[in-house]
């Protein structure tokens, strides 16, 4: 049918389908800032604006839109540097998001803001609640909203024509020029002071120690380096990209959740016009190998076929198909004739094992690792023993046991996966695709397709999200069997369903804890005893696991004689069920092992009478102590022993205690009642965690650096940027080293073809090991450049002093002599390019670390508890972490702000359940609900500083430990709040309506 | 698949086209419930053009043109604050403006926030071309075969009735698990209307008998467990939050 759209002012004449929605013209028209997440209007990020308003444009039909206005976010603002043109600059609300730090991954910030110029059009002055409702339409996994919000009120002052002061001049500064502040006792936040527009409260506390150092760019809240394309909807993500000829692939999946493929009939759907190929087992070379994205040797098994003769969960892939358009793939999809033969199905973990289980992986292709054993369902099995745990239960004067259990749980990046592969001119085959870790899925898939490495090139475009559900080759193959089988380029996007059915998760556990501990509260032995659900493949199966140990089981050592020689024993067995698979989440199997761990704790200081606190401090482990697990276990390598050089855990209490008001609130009986509310109580928790950084022996990221004419440097990174800021804190460190700001370093990752071999995001490595790299290679860029400069100088005249390479400094775009004479960086440049000894000033530099210090952090949690309904509500969630020094507090607490939020979800809402025959309850985010801006507690972020030594600006890590200790500290301050212990995650309401219940016929009885 | 798509000018002419056999036609709302049509081959009756959006007062009622949005609801001054909290928990703030207030109601499940509180407010749809004026519990008690053929032009909500709502999920936004909406008349009639279940939710009592509103509740859900909560818990929190809505309209100064 014909119509006339109206967009952005411009009237746009189309041929249409009547069943193409806005969302699909909009972007065929290329304003590919609407972007596409859930196809459903569950998740917001395609609104555009219709007659102002903020609409879901997957939900409107193109012909419906006629007579309407519709606005995208092409239609605001633009680079303000236009060239010879003269550019009217960002709209006021992008802006302030840039500013803000508002944008992380970018995926949803087009609709945000949109969504802010639909309210400040109708309201110049709104409250923050209004404005988190107005943002509520729009799901955001990175931030927390805490950033957006702020941004939103920023901008709205900057539309009343208010000055506002730099974000780095606002109320926070004098919090991150001083030492150690003294602490602010009370049962409040702070306030912002009356300066105009310091009220943008997105720069988190940060606490300096004696041996921080003050810098030029590290540490400085600049903007990231790849907001202001984001901030547009430039084209950046994997879906923007289309070429001619492209080929829309769809996957058939498997009804059952185990069974065998007796038969296929393709001949329907091969013969469907415009269907290019239709692929199964029988068209596939049969190559075991593992989806999980790690380094080689993969540490796991490998049991994954492309396509296979038998299914193993309710999602699994039946037969690929490339067709013409997406419509015609799932036409071909329906047409595909599959006969089944089911097979028992397996979905008790506590049944894996039992000799009559059914066996999920039988094939003879299967190759072990380690202990795993598939004639026993069994993908990986850990058991560490650290001193003598029946010693050390021996000399305790009780024993405290518990059994705990974590769910399954999704990493709903709004960015579903997504892959498009062709062959170039040269017959290698490239993959765009939104991935994690670009060099280990190059690797990794090649001989799943039968190509040498070198002729395929991994290309990783910006990332709309990913949480360790990108570390994994989870869908690259589908595109690019399919591009083998036609010649053409092939483009797949996962649905939001299947996603849910059929992507990964993070591994469902089973945990029992037994301590010992005196009288005096020191912990004399420690011993986790686990059963994790691998689901049908075992990808991350022994990594994850035996992550749940290394770090949650480390962190209590014991006091006294026992910090020597801790007692500490940890025994996992993970095995395949017909769930289906999970893998790496943003805290790779910690946060399943501080939820025990933690709610444990509480238990024994509240048995013991000890203050819960100073409880746990006497027995965490300090700095310049063996990490206990450093000699035990290494990611299925040689473990090595590490010594902990830093550990600012006891600041992290100290000033979480005061942020959240712990001394007012702990054991205040009037507080934790409700006034007019007598079936409300509050309740405070806390929970101490810590993680690693990096894999040490392990981890290597590499980097180069090259200078241009205008002493501008190009900086590539394998490292991968999914939306944490990464690119921003790598160009921080070397603009430090190279004496620029950050807009000098034009950061390109990645793409295996250019830039240096990186791991990949993953394992909170990326400041601390890629960056580590990048200062190796800007030291070597910036010696150079020291050298020329010492020539040019000593070429300026007899009477000048001679100077030395050593003796110069390189700043604001200049070296500079110890007597203040001065040449430019474009100088530099252009003599070493152009003029005399021509050379490309250039570094290239790799690292990888022999320790893996870990961040330790403080986490606290004050919630709200219905007893009567079982409600809880969160209130507020304070967390101080020690991340080492952090180089840009902006993303850094972004960081943090939008992990504790996904770490609330698996607090109290968010799992994935099965029914008997495995079909997942969870299908789309109205089901699998993700908090949304309106219904976000108080966050607040503390940073306290130490300096690592093993980092040449002495970082650790701040990605993954926010989703560590937020789920326990909410569980133990609801146990704070009315004496009920829930002891598997998410407190849902009946789950603790139930204890309450259980509670109250106790007391009768 | 939508075949077919048409925006009529006049009620008469959309009534026409949804006399279609083949695609068979179907009215399109706002369009948030597109999804349910996938795989259906279809022709579509936009009813945008037919002024249907206004909001009139009339006498002891308002009157809601069926194409109203849930945001126009949800902004207007003179509707309570229970029935504004049960449209933001019905849909997001996009989805709610373009969400009408005919549409969600007839594609409404057990988990409307909406339906319930309409439910309860014993809202009516007046049809078109019958100038029939059916229950909203009469729609959902005989299925949309009720409306075959018509068209809602206006939904009724009376004004001289008080409305408390109570709710309880995981996330003070989420799906409800269970959702309470009370309505009581200046006569001392109450309506009680459950939700969180089923396929629609469920009208419990319609009488004087104020007592007799949590015992009915924990009755009507006895038997609502699913995938989600029990049985045992929905009935428990049906009769529960019945008796905070009573409680609350008893302590309303309205």
């Amino acid at each position: 049918m014909e119509i006339k759209l109206r967009i952005n002012q411009i009237d746009f004449p189309l041929s249409v389908s009547p069943s193409d929605t806005l969302l699909k013209v909009l972007r065929g028209l290329g304003f590919y800032g609407v972007k596409e997440g859930c196809d459903n209007g569950e998740c917001g990020v395609c609104a555009v604006l219709l007659d102002g308003k903020p609409v879901n444009s997957c939900q409107v039909l193109a012909a419906q839109a006629e007579g309407h206005l519709i606005e995208t976010i092409e239609h605001l603002g633009e680079h303000p540097q236009q060239g010879w043109k003269s550019g009217a600059g960002l709209h006021p609300i992008q802006q302030a998001f840039l500013e803000s730090g508002a944008i992380q991954c970018g995926y949803c910030t087009p609709a945000q803001v949109l969504a802010a110029k639909a309210l400040l059009e109708k309201n110049p002055n709104p409250s923050e609640a209004e404005v988190r409702q107005a943002l509520s339409g729009v799901l955001c996994r990175c931030t927390g909203y805490l950033k957006p919000v702020q941004a939103v009120l920023r901008a709205a002052a900057y539309l009343r024509g208010e000055q506002l002061p730099p974000i780095q001049f606002g109320i926070e500064e004098s919090a991150i020029s001083v030492s150690l502040p003294p602490i602010e006792e009370g049962l409040h936040p702070p306030e912002p002071n009356n300066l105009p527009g310091a009220a943008t409260k997105v720069m988190p506390k940060v606490v300096l120690s004696s041996y921080s150092k003050t810098y030029q760019t590290v540490g400085k809240p600049e903007v990231k380096v790849d907001a202001m394309k984001l901030v547009q909807g430039k084209p950046a993500f994997t879906a923007d990209f289309e070429m001619s000829g492209m080929l829309y692939a769809k996957v058939l999946r498997s009804p059952l959740a185990h069974a065998r493929i007796k038969h296929i009939d393709t001949s329907r759907a091969r013969a469907l016009p415009g269907v290019a190929a239709v692929l199964t087992w029988q068209d596939l070379p049969r190559v075991a190998y593992s989806t999980a994205g790690q380094s080689h040797p993969i540490p796991g098994p490998l049991d994954t076929f492309s396509l296979d003769n038998k299914v193993r969960f309710v999602g699994d892939r039946v037969a690929f198909v490339a067709a013409e358009s997406e419509e015609l793939a799932e036409r071909a999809l329906n047409m595909i004739e599959v006969e089944y033969e089911p097979l028992p199905v397996l979905l008790d973990s506590e049944q894996a094992m039992q000799p009559q289980a059914v066996r999920i992986h039988d094939e003879p292709e299967y190759v072990n690792f380690g202990d795993s054993d598939p004639s026993r369902n069994l993908a990986a099995h850990i058991h560490i023993d650290i001193g003598d745990v029946e010693k050390g239960f021996a000399e305790a004067d009780y024993i405290v046991e518990g059994d705990y259990e974590v769910p399954k749980v999704q990493q709903a990046h709004l960015e579903p996966h997504v892959a498009l592969s062709y062959w170039d001119e040269d017959d290698r085959l490239v993959i765009r695709t939104s991935t994690q870790v670009p060099f280990h899925a190059r690797r990794q898939l090649a001989p799943v397709l039968g190509l040498p490495i070198k002729r395929i090139r991994v290309i990783k475009p910006r990332i709309g999200g990913g949480f360790g559900g990108k570390q994994e080759v989870l869908i690259e193959d589908v595109v690019a069997h399919l591009t083998i089988a036609t010649g053409r380029p092939v483009f797949y996007q996962m649905t939001r369903e299947e996603e849910f059915i059929a992507s990964r998760s993070r591994h469902p556990m089973r945990i029992h804890m037994k301590t010992g501990v005196k009288k005096d509260g020191t912990i004399t032995a420690n011993a986790m005893r686990v059963l994790t659900d691998t689901g049908a493949y075992g990808c991350h199966a022994l990594t994850v696991t035996g992550n749940t140990g290394h770090k949650a089981m480390a962190l209590y050592v014991g006091d006294g004689p026992y910090r020597k020689s801790p007692n500490i024993q940890f025994h996992a067995d993970i095995v395949y069920t017909n769930h289906p698979p999970a893998g790496a989440y943003r805290g790779y199997g910690v946060p399943q092992g501080f939820w025990p761990v933690e709610r444990h704790m509480e238990k024994i200081a509240r048995q013991l009478h000890l203050d819960p606190l100073e409880f746990r401090l006497k027995n965490a482990l300090r700095a310049g102590e063996l990490h206990p697990f450093s000699t035990a276990w290494s990611e299925g390598r040689e473990p090595r022993p590490e010594i902990i050089a830093t550990n600012g855990l006891e600041e992290c209490v100290r000033q979480g205690r005061a942020a959240i008001g712990w001394d007012q609130k702990y054991g205040n009986a009037e507080w934790h009642q409700v006034e007019d509310k007598a079936y409300l109580r509050r309740g405070i928790g806390v929970a101490l965690v810590m993680q690693g950084t990096a894999i040490p022996y392990l981890d290597m990221g590499g980097a180069s650096i090259k200078m241009n004419d205008d002493g501008s440097f190009n900086l590539l990174i394998g490292a991968t940027d999914l939306g944490t800021g990464s690119d921003t804190v790598l160009a921080q460190m070397a603009a430090e080293v190279l004496g620029v700001p950050v807009e000098d370093i034009l950061v390109y990752s990645s793409d295996t073809d250019f830039t240096p071999f990186d791991k990949g995001a993953y394992a909170s490595s990326t400041t601390y090991i890629s960056g580590a790299a990048v200062v190796k290679a800007a030291q070597q860029v910036a010696e150079r450049i020291r050298q020329r400069a010492a020539r040019l100088f000593n070429q300026q005249g007899e009477n000048l002093p001679v100077v030395t390479a050593e003796e110069l400094t390189l700043q604001d775009r200049q070296v500079i002599t110890p007597d203040g004479r001065s040449i430019s960086l474009e100088e530099i440049a252009l003599h070493a390019i152009h003029q005399e000894d021509q050379e490309q000033i250039m570094g290239v530099a790799s690292f990888f670390s022999p320790v893996s210090p870990p961040p330790f952090a403080a986490q606290f949690a004050e919630v709200t508890v219905d007893i009567e309904t079982g409600m809880v509500v969160v209130d507020r969630l304070v967390m101080a972490v020690d991340g080492g020094v952090i180089v840009n507090p902006l993303t850094a607490s972004g960081q943090i702000e939008g992990g504790m939020t996904q770490a609330l979800g698996y607090a109290i809402s968010e799992e994935m359940v099965y029914d008997e025959q495995g079909r997942a309850r969870e299908r789309d985010l109205r089901q699998y609900h993700i908090l949304q801006a309106h219904e976000m507690p108080e966050l607040e972020t503390i940073f306290i500083e130490t300096v690592e030594p093993s980092h040449p600006f002495g970082v650790k890590a701040v990605a993954e430990i926010p989703m560590d200790g937020v789920a326990p500290a909410v569980g133990n301050a609801v146990l704070d709040a009315c004496g009920v212990n829930i002891d598997a995650n998410p407190i849902t309401p009946e789950k603790l309506w139930r204890a309450l219940r259980s509670q109250k016929q106790g007391r009768e009885v | 698949m939508i075949d077919e798509y048409y925006r009529p000018k006049t009620l008469t002419e959309a009534l026409e086209i949804l006399q279609k056999k083949a695609p068979a036609a179907k009215i399109l709302a706002g369009g948030t419930s597109l999804r349910k049509w996938r795989g259906q081959n279809l022709a579509v009756v936009d009813l945008q053009g037919l002024g249907l959006d206004q909001i009139e007062s009339r006498q002891t009622d308002i009157v809601l043109g069926a194409m109203v949005t849930l945001d126009q609801l949800a902004r207007l001054a003179t509707i309570s604050n229970a029935l504004r909290k049960a449209i933001e928990l019905q849909a997001t703030f996009n989805q709610r403006q373009l969400a009408t207030i005919a549409g969600s109601l007839v594609a409404a499940d057990g988990q409307s926030t909406l339906a319930t509180a309409m439910l309860a407010l014993n809202a009516r749809f007046r049809l078109f071309p019958s100038q029939n004026e059916l229950t909203y519990g009469e729609v959902l008690a005989f299925g949309n075969e009720a409306i075959m053929g018509q068209i809602i032009t206006e939904v009724v909500i009376p004004t001289q009735v008080q409305l408390a709502f109570e709710y309880v999920g995981r996330t003070p936004a989420d799906l409800p698990l269970v959702c309470v909406a009370l309505a009581r008349w200046n006569s001392g009639r109450i309506r009680l209307a459950l939700g969180g279940w089923g396929k629609a939710p469920l009208l419990v009592l319609d009488g004087s008998g104020r007592e007799a509103a949590p015992l009915a509740a924990r009755s009507a859900y006895s038997q609502a467990g699913d995938e989600w909560a029990s049985a045992a818990y929905r009935a428990e929190m049906a009769a529960l939050l019945a008796k905070r809505c009573l409680d609350e309209l008893d302590h309303s100064t309205v």
